[in-house]
């Protein structure tokens, strides 16, 4: 039983680590907090969806299509809109972003409607011994897996990597070292939405697609950021795997309705004891 | 200018004090309902507006009214009136509870834990099945107290606004104020942020409470996703950030503005309507960060309290 | 005689950096102090420590006697200690005069009559009504300035109010300091000016990577080489 949870809570936390460090590269990076940023994970879902319904294309396949797709996206929502408010008080960057957000649920909801739509794609369970994980939860978590740490190679290895890591650590240094600060903060929230539609994609074979289903994943990776502290790249990985485990943990005592609720008094708690995260981090 | 303002509004308030006798039952309905908004709106601007707390999750507060004069109305019997006053009674108490955590947080976490907030309830609501109704919601005896209704909602924006005016011409405002223009300045001059952010908090929650009950006496039906739609909370920001935040009349402005315009033409296409929301919300970030009301005022040179 | 203020051994860590590392200094009533150093040496943190802003990690602060370390900045505030700000921090969008009004909780009259003899004092009376963010980079510093006087704060903290200002504002300012110093208020300031710093102080605290290099007179301090290698040797 134990094992189960455990195996089940790394599973899930592996999603939302990536998930949520995409939120972290847009906060660490501009010191904006993206409130669209489950609706952008929302339309990499929707994307999966449509290509699968409309081609056949295989949804795992469909990565290569949303990943860039929406890396685009993002880099165009930053240079149109966010970029303006990168330096205004970050009430400003939160009712922006809300206004995005609640602009692209809406388009979502003109284009696609409010019915659920699933892709029926994988269905039943790897069995190992006395655990039994669903397929696509075990897909899931090995692409997510995967493209984080092709996300750290790149920040770790690559010019531009150091470059992002650079700008969130002090843009005025980086500025001074010849660094194209605003370029960087487009890549950055370009990046943070790819990954977000990373996640949309492979969610997409697991859960019910409708336009508001973004939301929870915007908190739940705030939550994690805050978890792992804000502007720590690593621990945003932590925190993702931790609050897996939380959740399925809770699972095992509370009704799933109360369980859903756990994220959130987790996330107050937190922030009331240790602001700057569990792990290091700046406020 | 200035001196055609008070008997101007003198006469306004005349008219809609005897609208209701020659105005047609979807009329008291509209006003009624745009006094709702008025109230929801200018209450939102007491905390985020002045102290630049966002409050994501502010139509809790209008959800826990409902439910707490609905839950008087039907299990105990209480008359409207008082139940929907104790509405907001109970909205006070759940801000309490709220925020005195909450509001120790700085700005940012303090609206990204508001975001949740909605979410909490609507298992709080669903746990507490017996009383609340759980999803099925609760239905209370049926009455037509359209008129009686008007009045009380049109009385409570006054006195929102009223309180409003109090605050903002007040020692008490000016301090909220600091807390969104410099938090940390404002500590060294020896104001304890916390609890005015707690009594702007407690204060914007009394509105949302009380219009809550009367709208669920009105509607006769309280059903969990009525009473804590995001949809709300949304055009009420929109309202208050259109109009002009911080300001008395801002809201009152955008209330009028936006709620007739989604009455006449857009109540038809929701979902085009909500994107315009959204599209205003960018824009006015973007472009007009003190609303309508800022506009005029850096244009006509007005005063910061109007 | 009792020290006004008692920084004793004050450590405060920030992750891995120790920005301010076991150092302690005392305060007298009636004079004024400097307090140098070169650029991250912790002049700032210091400051934040004893006003609250910052919780201190080892050690302890004293204001008259009692223990201020772990209030929050507005209780230290009301324990008698003011402070103004590296980078000026008026309220934009509040009238001069409502920047000094917002301070008092006495009377309204009384904080009105001293809000205006204050902004007298530094000759601004004519922008009164004027939004402080509409103001002057000098003017708000004076408004700054000013505003820290409105409750009458035995120990005013004064961070780098020389920077970016102009002579004759700057010769202003120093009067203003000295005429506190003479009606027995305390003054620690912090300044990258060495001019200002050698003629208004009576004694001089060198801060350097967080810690206590050495304290005297100024004309003690110009000369002391550990002062000069801090600045300029290494």
């Amino acid at each position: 039983m134990l094992g189960q949870v455990i195996i089940s809570g790394l599973l899930a936390g592996a999603l939302y680590s990536m998930v949520a460090l995409g939120l972290g590269l847009i906060f660490g990076v501009m010191r904006v907090l993206n409130v669209s940023h489950g609706p952008l994970l929302m339309l990499g879902a929707y994307t999966t969806f449509w290509l699968f319904q409309s081609f056949g294309l295989n949804p795992y396949l469909s990565l290569l299509v949303t990943m860039p797709v929406l890396f685009v996206v993002g880099m165009v929502l930053q240079r149109l809109f966010v970029s303006r408010v990168v330096d205004a008080p970050e009430l400003s960057s939160l009712l922006l972003t809300f206004g995005i957000s609640i602009a692209l649920v809406n388009l979502a909801q003109l284009a696609f409607t409010a019915d659920l739509r699933s892709v029926e794609y994988l269905t039943g369970s790897f069995v190992l011994g006395p655990f039994a994980f669903s397929k696509s939860r075990v897909i899931a978590c090995a692409f997510a897996i995967v493209i984080t740490t092709g996300a750290f190679l790149f920040l770790k290895m690559t010019r531009l990597g150091k470059a992002i890591r650079a700008v969130s650590q002090s843009r005025e240094v980086a500025q001074v070292c010849g660094v194209n600060v605003a370029r960087i903060h487009m890549i950055a929230f370009g990046i943070g939405s790819a990954l977000a539609a990373a996640g949309g994609t492979l969610v997409a074979v697991m859960v019910a697609i409708q336009p508001e289903m973004g939301q929870v994943y915007t908190f739940k990776s705030f939550l994690v950021i805050v978890l792992g502290g804000a502007g720590n790249y690593p621990g945003a990985l932590l925190g993702g795997l931790l609050l897996g485990l939380i959740e399925q943990g809770s699972s095992l005592f509370l009704t799933t309705q109360v369980n859903e609720a756990v994220a959130y008094i987790l996330l107050v708690l937190v922030l009331l004891v240790r602001p700057t995260g569990l792990l290091k981090g700046r406020a | 200018m200035k001196r055609l303002f008070l008997p101007a509004l003198c006469l306004i308030l005349i008219v809609l004090a005897i609208y209701p006798i020659k105005g047609t039952g979807y009329g008291v309905r509209f006003m009624l309902q745009l006094f709702m908004w008025i109230a929801l709106a200018q209450s939102w601007n007491l905390i985020s507006g002045l102290t630049g707390y966002v409050s994501f999750g502010h139509i809790a507060f209008f959800g826990m009214g409902a439910y707490t004069a609905g839950i008087l109305i039907v299990k105990l019997g209480w008359p409207w009136l008082w139940a929907s006053l104790a509405g907001g009674v109970g909205a006070v108490v759940l801000a309490l509870v709220i925020g005195w955590p909450c509001l120790r947080l700085k700005g940012p976490y303090f609206a990204i834990a508001m975001l949740g907030l909605n979410e909490v309830l609507r298992v709080a609501v669903s746990y507490f099945e017996g009383l609340t109704g759980g999803g099925s919601g609760l239905s209370l005896p049926a009455l037509y107290a359209s008129v009686p209704i008007y009045y009380a909602m049109g009385l409570v924006a006054l006195a929102v606004t009223g309180l409003t005016y109090v605050i903002v011409t007040s020692r008490f405002g000016l301090r909220l104020m600091t807390i969104r223009e410099d938090e940390v300045a404002a500590e060294a001059m020896g104001i304890d942020t916390f609890r005015y952010k707690l009594y702007a908090f407690l204060l914007s929650a009394v509105g949302p409470g009380i219009v809550g009950g009367l709208a669920a006496r009105d509607q006769s039906y309280i059903e969990p996703i009525s009473v804590f739609p995001l949809i709300m909370t949304i055009t009420m920001i929109v309202m208050v950030l259109f109009g002009g935040k911080g300001t008395i009349w801002g809201p009152v402005l955008g209330a009028v503005l936006l709620f007739t315009l989604q009455e006449m033409i857009w109540a038809r296409f929701i979902y085009l309507h909500q994107l315009l929301f959204g599209a205003i919300i960018i824009t006015v970030v973007l472009l007009m960060p003190r609303g309508i009301l800022g506009v005029l005022q850096q244009k006509y040179n007005l005063p910061r309290t109007i | 005689m009792e020290a006004l203020l008692e920084v004793d051994r004050v450590i405060k860590r920030f992750g891995g950096v120790t920005a301010v590392s076991a150092v302690s200094l005392s305060l007298e009533a009636g004079h004024i102090y400097g307090l140098i150093g070169p650029n991250g040496s912790g002049k700032t943190t210091l400051f934040n420590c004893i006003t609250g802003v910052e919780a201190i990690d080892g050690g302890e602060i004293r204001f008259k006697g009692r223990r201020i370390d772990g209030l929050k900045p507005h209780q230290v505030f009301h324990q008698g200690i003011g402070r103004t700000f590296q980078v000026i921090r008026v309220f934009p969008e509040l009238t001069a005069l409502e920047n000094l009004l917002v301070v008092t909780t006495n009377d309204y009259a009384a904080a009105r009559a001293r809000a205006e003899e204050l902004l007298g004092f530094v000759k601004l009376t004519g922008l009164a009504g004027e939004f402080a963010g509409n103001l002057s980079y000098g003017q708000q510093k004076l408004v700054e300035f000013v505003r820290v006087l409105m409750t009458d704060p035995e120990l005013i903290l004064l961070d780098e109010t020389a920077a970016g200002v102009n002579r004759t504002l700057l010769n202003d300012l120093l009067e203003a300091v000295r005429t506190l110093r003479d009606r027995g208020k305390t003054v620690l300031l912090v300044e990258h000016d060495m001019k200002m710093v050698m003629g208004l102080c009576e004694t001089v605290f060198v801060l350097d990577h967080g810690e206590k290099l050495a304290e005297g007179p100024p004309g003690l301090i110009q000369t002391d080489e550990r002062v000069i290698e801090a600045y300029f040797g290494r």
